[in-house]
């Protein structure tokens, strides 16, 4: 992509410069060393065992569907969380993890749809109106309860959102502590000149609002409901 | 130990007993007391409206009416942190900055300094009542003095506390803000009020003499029963249980 | 919708918010709540002060050195394909916005919230070339909904409403026949705002957090509004206030953390959408172009007083939670999208003491505010700073207490005149005194007898007592 457009960067930031006493745009600043780093020290030791614990525990926070499974269970736990939901039609992300853990066959058998990274409008209009969306979890953090899920590609912004409900598929390798450690793999990641995804979603349980006298409705513009589900051997 | 006592402008006027009680209080636990007579106010009705000229020189009439003393206790949380607060109001590294940060340092609130310095959590008093404490904003906000009323009241014989609902809301005093905004702030010390009743108690201890004069002026008005008092009356009393 | 709110004069505006039962019910709950949440969660963590130290230092650090991380922000943001405009003030910032939504031929816009797009009043601009916009957080769709009604709170702009009022407003606007009940509420606004949301042309989103290092932008939502935003419509635009940034995601980590805290008790909310230029070649969703607008509006006149703290603030709302004054008077009687201590302090920064001289006063100073806040701002402190500006610099207080305070000064800076000030007061008050209470005072004295009875000073100070005992040689009797 061509680089974008900067207007009005100089004047903008002089006039900044001249306030601060800065020197030089250009001139790298030092981050000091910060004097406390309690983000560090949060779920200290924890091994993905105790994590799994948080993270059940968490769920029960965010109104979130807990369940952990194997490789082999993992269809018939979907089946079971789609019946509940009340859900047939699925729309799921573009996605090798499907087939690594042999349930894309599974997955197209029901009435499912694949993301399709070249139609826009298509996919976007399927999306809308299927029951369930399901994508697999890039990082997972047990602290809040979050999948973290890097966007970019096959991915699909709107496979977790548009849908009524959504299930994450999460390896037990992505649990990790809380928002620290994701961050820090996407810092490592820009440090090395790779790109991030374009599109980073920390997601934490259903949509919800509390914008109507201070009452939690679940539920707003994204789904209403949300499962995740601990496969072990992943 | 001698203490040089700072009364300040209510605990002069309006609170003679509680200043009074303070004084025996002191003395009972073996200070010796000293009263500076130089002493006037602390200078924070001009501070906190704006007017930090005036307050640089009431700040340095005070560091030098106090300049001589082991250590400066005062009834009122908030003055004792006014008097911290001189510390800022001097130019960095001067003379003045030195002179205020001495005065700083020996500078303490009552039950601050029976507890932290002379170390003592029962002072051997008793008072049949009961009574629910307010916590006043700047003594335990700013002078970060949280327990040490909590810990000298639950040592007085024969005294039933009640936590008081809410207690860290500020009861709309503010000093000028009563005035300039008065409508406001009576709505704070209405609801400091409420929260009062609430308890049953028929005591309303604090330990500063501003929120006491806001809330009992309240409680007056409102023909209420309940009594209010200075938490040194209460030290400082040694009757029959 | 502009800065400034509602009634030109404060007291008014005061009166209003006193007389308005319903509103203040609301807030004094929805501040219950909310303050509960925010201390129950920085308990959780255990070491909440390490975490504020570790925010107040990431914030002062990144405002030092603004220009640094602005710049590297604008070229990340370029190297992406993304364009960014640099805009000293809302004029511009809008003619920006207007001449993008002219290019695309958006008729429809979607919006997700955004404090700086109200500050610059962003709609009004975009509605005089006919454009439509909707708000899409759930509050501020109610609000527009409502005749533009202003927000009253940062976090929750439409917390003075009621339920009731909120179904009247969808009924009346929308032909809506449910229950007040909030989930029909919210299911009815979700059927309605997703027609808006496919079918929208242009995305305007605000900005929580920029992250310099890669050009990104951090988006705290719970409904999910800003993912709709940021995900269907092929142009998108995010405005962002000049210091809403940070240096690296590890700094974002902090301030995200401390801010879903702080603001509503939550450890992560919903969602948290990190949006880095627009969509790639192998994407099917998201923004085609991307927009940034930085905002300066009068922040830089900020930069380098003694209000640069000010300039830390992380939208939070915790102040706002907190403040006694807010909760009787509610968020309209600031006068300003920015109620509370923090938009006592703002407010006449961004603007200037014409507009709102009162809003520093509007305040007990009882710190109640600066021990919540997340990345330790001193707002009680920087009121009084102020109020300071305003008498000494502006000399804009009145003459009566300007008179008032020299003649304290002379008092209590001579001995003498102190101890005769005070030995007189109980005579000069006693035509005032009724069994030693003063129930109609005179002066100021007028407005605390409003409500309150006012103790007549004692006929015998306590320095007479004391120096009566030293002289009877009583000092000590009792050891």
């Amino acid at each position: 992509m061509p680089k974008g457009n900067i207007i009005n960067r100089e004047a903008f930031l002089a006039n900044i410069r001249a306030k601060i006493g800065g020197i030089s745009s250009d001139k790298p600043v030092e981050k000091p060393a910060w004097t406390t780093e309690p983000q560090k020290k949060v779920l200290e030791g924890y091994d993905r065992d105790q994590l799994i614990t948080v993270l059940r525990e968490q769920c029960k926070e965010i109104h979130t569907d807990f369940y952990q499974t194997t490789l082999q269970d993992l269809s018939e736990t979907i089946t079971s969380v789609m019946k509940e939901y009340e859900s047939e039609t699925v729309v799921y992300s573009d996605d090798p993890r499907f087939e690594n853990a042999k349930i894309e066959d599974y997955i197209t058998s029901l009435n499912a749809f694949k993301w399709d990274r070249t139609d826009r409008e298509g996919s976007i209009k399927i999306a809308e109106k299927a029951d369930v969306g399901i994508t697999f979890s890039d990082i997972t953090l047990a602290e809040s309860g979050t999948v973290v899920l890097l966007n970019d590609k096959g991915q699909g912004r709107s496979v977790s959102l548009l849908p009524a409900n959504y299930i994450a598929i999460i390896p037990k390798s992505t649990i990790v502590k809380r928002m620290t450690q994701a961050t820090d793999y996407i810092h490592a990641q820009v440090e090395k000149g790779e790109d991030i995804a374009s599109c980073i979603n920390f997601i934490t349980g259903p949509s919800n609002s509390a914008d109507i006298e201070m009452n939690l409705v679940v539920g707003v513009h994204g789904p209403i409901h949300a499962a995740y589900i601990v496969v072990d051997d992943l | 130990m001698k203490v040089s006592f700072f009364v300040t402008c209510l605990g002069d006027m309006f609170y003679v007993n509680a200043s009074k009680a303070a004084v025996e209080l002191l003395e009972h636990l073996g200070c010796e007391i000293d009263f500076p007579k130089a002493q006037t106010c602390c200078g924070q009705p001009a501070y906190n409206s704006g007017y930090h000229k005036e307050t640089l020189e009431v700040a340095k009439h005070l560091v030098e009416t106090f300049e001589h003393a082991e250590y400066v206790v005062g009834i009122s949380g908030s003055c004792v942190f006014m008097i911290h607060e001189y510390v800022h109001l001097f130019e960095e590294g001067s003379e003045w900055q030195k002179r205020a940060i001495e005065l700083k340092e020996k500078t303490y609130e009552l039950t601050q300094f029976i507890v932290d310095i002379l170390g003592v959590e029962d002072v051997g008093a008793s008072y049949d009542g009961v009574a629910t404490y307010h916590t006043s904003c700047h003594m335990t906000r700013l002078l970060g003095v949280k327990e040490a009323p909590f810990r000298l009241l639950e040592n007085v014989n024969g005294l039933q506390m009640i936590d008081l609902p809410n207690r860290h809301d500020c009861c709309g005093f503010g000093g000028t803000f009563s005035v300039k905004m008065s409508d406001i702030s009576e709505q704070m010390v209405d609801e400091k009020v409420e929260h009062i009743e609430e308890t049953s108690a028929n005591l309303l201890l604090g330990a500063d003499g501003s929120c006491l004069m806001n809330i009992g002026g309240r409680l007056s008005r409102n023909e209420s029963p309940v009594e209010v008092k200075h938490i040194a009356e209460i030290l400082n009393s040694r009757g029959d249980v | 919708m502009p800065m400034h709110i509602g009634e030109k004069d404060f007291k008014k505006r005061v009166t209003k918010g006193l007389d308005d039962d319903f509103m203040r019910g609301a807030v004094r709950s929805a501040q219950e709540r909310l303050q509960d949440k925010r201390a129950t969660a920085a308990d959780e963590l255990g070491d909440w002060e390490d975490w504020r130290t570790l925010g107040s230092e990431i914030r002062g650090h990144t405002i030092e050195h603004l220009d640094y991380y602005l710049h590297q922000l604008s070229e990340k943001v370029a190297e992406l394909g993304g364009h960014v405009f640099f805009a000293e003030t809302g004029e511009e910032a809008n003619e920006y916005i207007q001449k993008v939504a002219k290019e695309k031929d958006a008729k429809k816009i979607a919006k997700s919230k955004s404090m700086v797009t109200e500050e610059i009043s962003m709609n009004e601009a975009l509605e005089d070339i006919g454009c439509e916009v909707i708000e899409t957080d759930l509050g501020e769709y109610i609000l527009q909904l409502d005749e533009h009604d202003p927000p009253s709170h940062i976090v929750a702009p439409a917390l003075h409403k009621n339920k009731e009022q909120i179904r009247e407003v969808f009924h009346e606007k929308l032909d809506y026949l449910k229950s007040e009940k909030p989930e029909e509420l919210a299911l009815f606004a979700r059927e309605k705002l997703r027609e808006e949301f496919t079918e929208a042309d242009l995305g305007i989103t605000g900005c929580n957090f920029a992250v310099a290092e890669s050009g990104s932008f951090a988006l705290v939502t719970n409904e999910g509004n800003a993912r709709m935003v940021s995900a269907l419509p092929k142009t998108q635009i995010t405005v962002m206030g000049m210091e809403r940034i940070v240096p690296g995601w590890e700094e974002l980590d902090v301030v995200v953390s401390l801010l879903t805290r702080a603001a509503v008790g939550q450890k992560l909310t919903s969602y948290i959408t990190a949006l880095t230029g627009p969509k790639q070649l192998e994407e099917a969703d998201g923004p085609e172009e991307f927009h940034l607008v930085i905002v300066d509006n009068g922040r830089s006149k900020i930069l380098g007083t003694e209000f640069q703290e000010a300039l830390h603030c992380i939208r939070c709302a915790a102040c706002i939670n907190v403040c006694p004054v807010y909760r009787h008077v509610g968020g309209h009687a600031y006068g300003s999208i920015y109620p509370g201590p923090i938009g006592a302090v703002l407010s006449p920064l961004l603007s200037d003491y014409e507009e709102y001289q009162e809003l520093p006063y509007a305040s007990s100073l009882c710190g109640a505010c600066t021990e919540v806040c997340p990345v330790k701002i001193p707002l009680h402190e920087q009121l009084i700073m102020h109020r300071r500006k305003i008498v000494e610099d502006e000399k804009k207080s009145p003459l009566s207490e300007r008179v008032v305070m020299r003649g304290f000064e002379q008092l209590v800076n001579s001995a003498n005149l102190y101890r005769t000030a005070t030995k007189m007061a109980p005579f000069l008050t006693t035509p005032f005194a009724k069994n030693k209470l003063i129930s109609k005072g005179p002066g100021p004295l007028k407005h605390w007898t409003h409500a309150r009875d006012f103790p007549q000073p004692a006929n015998e100070r306590f320095r007479d007592w004391f120096n009566s005992r030293e002289k009877r040689g009583e000092k000590n009797a009792k050891r």
